[in-house]
């Protein structure tokens, strides 16, 4: 049997791991075992942060990627919330898009890109629009879910007290109560989001995923770690906001 | 039938329950007239279609044949008919309060008239002090108050209760069924109660409609002038009791 450990103890073991693993990387990365162009090592990157933030590149990377990401997780969300919606509370529109939906859905975001760039150019545009399907899916298929499972007894309760209609119905009952599963399509989306902005910027969209193509094509791989680094920051950060407003929505959850 | 003495404030005729178009009527041939300001019990056993034929009122559920008539008073802000449920139903995304309030909304009442309506309502279930708590924060007895006190909000004519305290423990129960008949003294509601439980029938009605039989149909409809606070309370039960196993085969 596993014994549960303690919490300082648990947080000092992340942090031996982690502090372990970049050890052996700088390690196997001064060792020559492996050609510095391949791998580079961990102490590369605070200096290719400071060079790259003074340049501004970094900073002008993350706005557009964070404007790629912004309006397409906004574009994405909203519509999928509306479309999941739509599709869970009227069984004619349901069945009338259901074979449309089971056809569309396998299709993933990055199979559109010959069509973002044919549609959108290599644009901004063409990174929202695929920034927006990936995150539509997710909020779709969680939308919907939630609003199928939201119980039923609260419904008639509804029409028990003059809330029976269609608009107080959605807004006062359907709605709050699919709430946490909305949210929790709307967290998974988040994640996603950061993984097409990467895919949608390697074909050439200014953006942090274009800068690491870039830097990759000059084996700079020391800059390449730097933009992962930074992805991975960033996603942190978004979650974690996200986290804050979560659970001050769902305040009313025990 | 029972004596009329007030005025009418539900009238069935010849009322037919059943579930699908299919399926034969689980209950028939309601003809039941309800007083303004009184308090009738419908037991029965299980099946026996008590919960439906409160919906038939609430205009939840349609009756298979039949007539459903609601004598309204005419005035603004209130709705004829509330519910009150078993499992108290509160919306957990609510405070306290603003389920008091949820049957208000939509009603033509100004912000004022609707928060001291709500002030007034958790005042008679004496939970004046708990209008900003979560549900997830009461009682299952605190909690069905709550369902009460929005029931009454809406100043209906006809309080519908279905099996109200059927999932309290036995000290809350007890606890519930004084508080509300001393609403039911404060407030002069009509109350049409659900429940299978024969002794709280008794205990709180001043009439008592029993169904039973298959389909069930009306079998006794009794006036319980002294069962309340009176000797004869044991009797009324075994009564109603022996009415029942009469038309019913186990």
């Amino acid at each position: 049997m596993r014994q549960p450990l303690k919490l300082h103890s648990s947080i000092a073991l992340s942090a031996l791991g982690v502090g372990a693993f970049l050890l052996a990387w700088e390690a196997l990365a001064r060792s020559g075992v492996v050609p510095a162009g391949l791998l580079p090592s961990p102490s590369a990157v605070p200096g290719a942060f400071l060079a790259e933030f003074r340049s501004g590149t970094w900073q002008a990377m993350v706005f557009a990627s964070l404007s790629h990401y912004l309006s397409g997780l906004a574009l994405g969300t909203v519509l999928g919330i509306t479309f999941g919606t739509a599709a869970a509370t009227w069984g004619i529109w349901d069945a009338f898009q259901a074979w449309v939906v089971r056809m569309l859905r396998p299709i993933p975001s990055i199979a559109w890109i010959p069509f973002a760039i044919i549609w959108f150019g290599v644009s901004k545009s063409a990174a929202t629009f695929l920034i927006a399907l990936t995150v539509f899916w997710i909020n779709y298929y969680a939308t919907y879910s939630a609003v199928r499972g939201v119980d039923k007894d609260l419904i008639e309760l509804g029409h028990a007290f003059g809330q029976g209609g269609l608009i107080p119905r959605l807004f006062k009952i359907v709605l709050p109560g699919a709430l946490p599963g909305i949210l929790s399509g709307v967290r998974a989306g988040l994640g996603q989001g950061w993984m097409t902005v990467v895919a949608a910027e390697l074909f050439g969209i200014s953006g942090l995923g274009a800068r690491m193509s870039d830097a990759s094509g000059l084996l700079a791989t020391h800059i390449v770690v730097l933009y992962m680094v930074t992805i991975a920051a960033l996603y942190g950060v978004c979650d974690f906001l996200f986290m804050q407003v979560q659970q001050r929505v769902l305040a009313w959850q025990k | 039938m029972a004596k009329v003495n007030g005025s009418a404030v539900i009238d069935l005729k010849g009322v037919a329950i059943g579930y699908g178009a299919e399926a034969p009527p689980v209950l028939v041939d309601v003809d039941l007239s309800i007083e303004r300001g009184s308090f009738v019990a419908i037991v029965g056993p299980s099946g026996v279609g008590k919960s439906t034929l409160l919906r038939v009122v609430a205009g939840l559920h349609t009756a298979r044949a039949g007539a459903v008539t609601i004598h309204e008073t005419k005035k603004p802000g209130h709705r004829p008919v509330s519910l009150v449920f078993q499992d108290a139903r509160l919306l957990p995304w609510r405070r306290v309060a603003k389920n008091v309030r949820f049957g208000l909304e939509g009603l033509p009442i100004s912000t004022a008239e609707r928060e001291e309506r709500v002030a007034a309502a958790l005042r008679l279930v004496r939970l004046d002090d708990y209008g900003r708590r979560w549900p997830y924060e009461l009682s299952g007895g605190q909690r069905q108050r709550v369902g009460i006190a929005r029931a009454l909000a809406v100043d209906p004519d006809i309080l519908l209760m279905d099996e109200p305290f059927g999932a309290l423990d036995a000290i809350t129960r007890h606890g519930l069924q004084d508080e509300l008949l001393r609403i039911h003294r404060e407030t002069g509601k009509t109350v049409l109660f659900v429940t299978h439980d024969l002794e709280e029938a008794v205990h709180l009605a001043d009439r008592i409609i029993v169904l039973g039989g298959s389909p069930a149909r009306i079998v006794q409809d009794v006036r319980n002038e002294p069962g309340r606070d009176s000797g004869g309370f044991r009797e009324q039960v075994e009564q109603l009791r022996s009415g029942i196993a009469d038309n019913y085969s186990i």
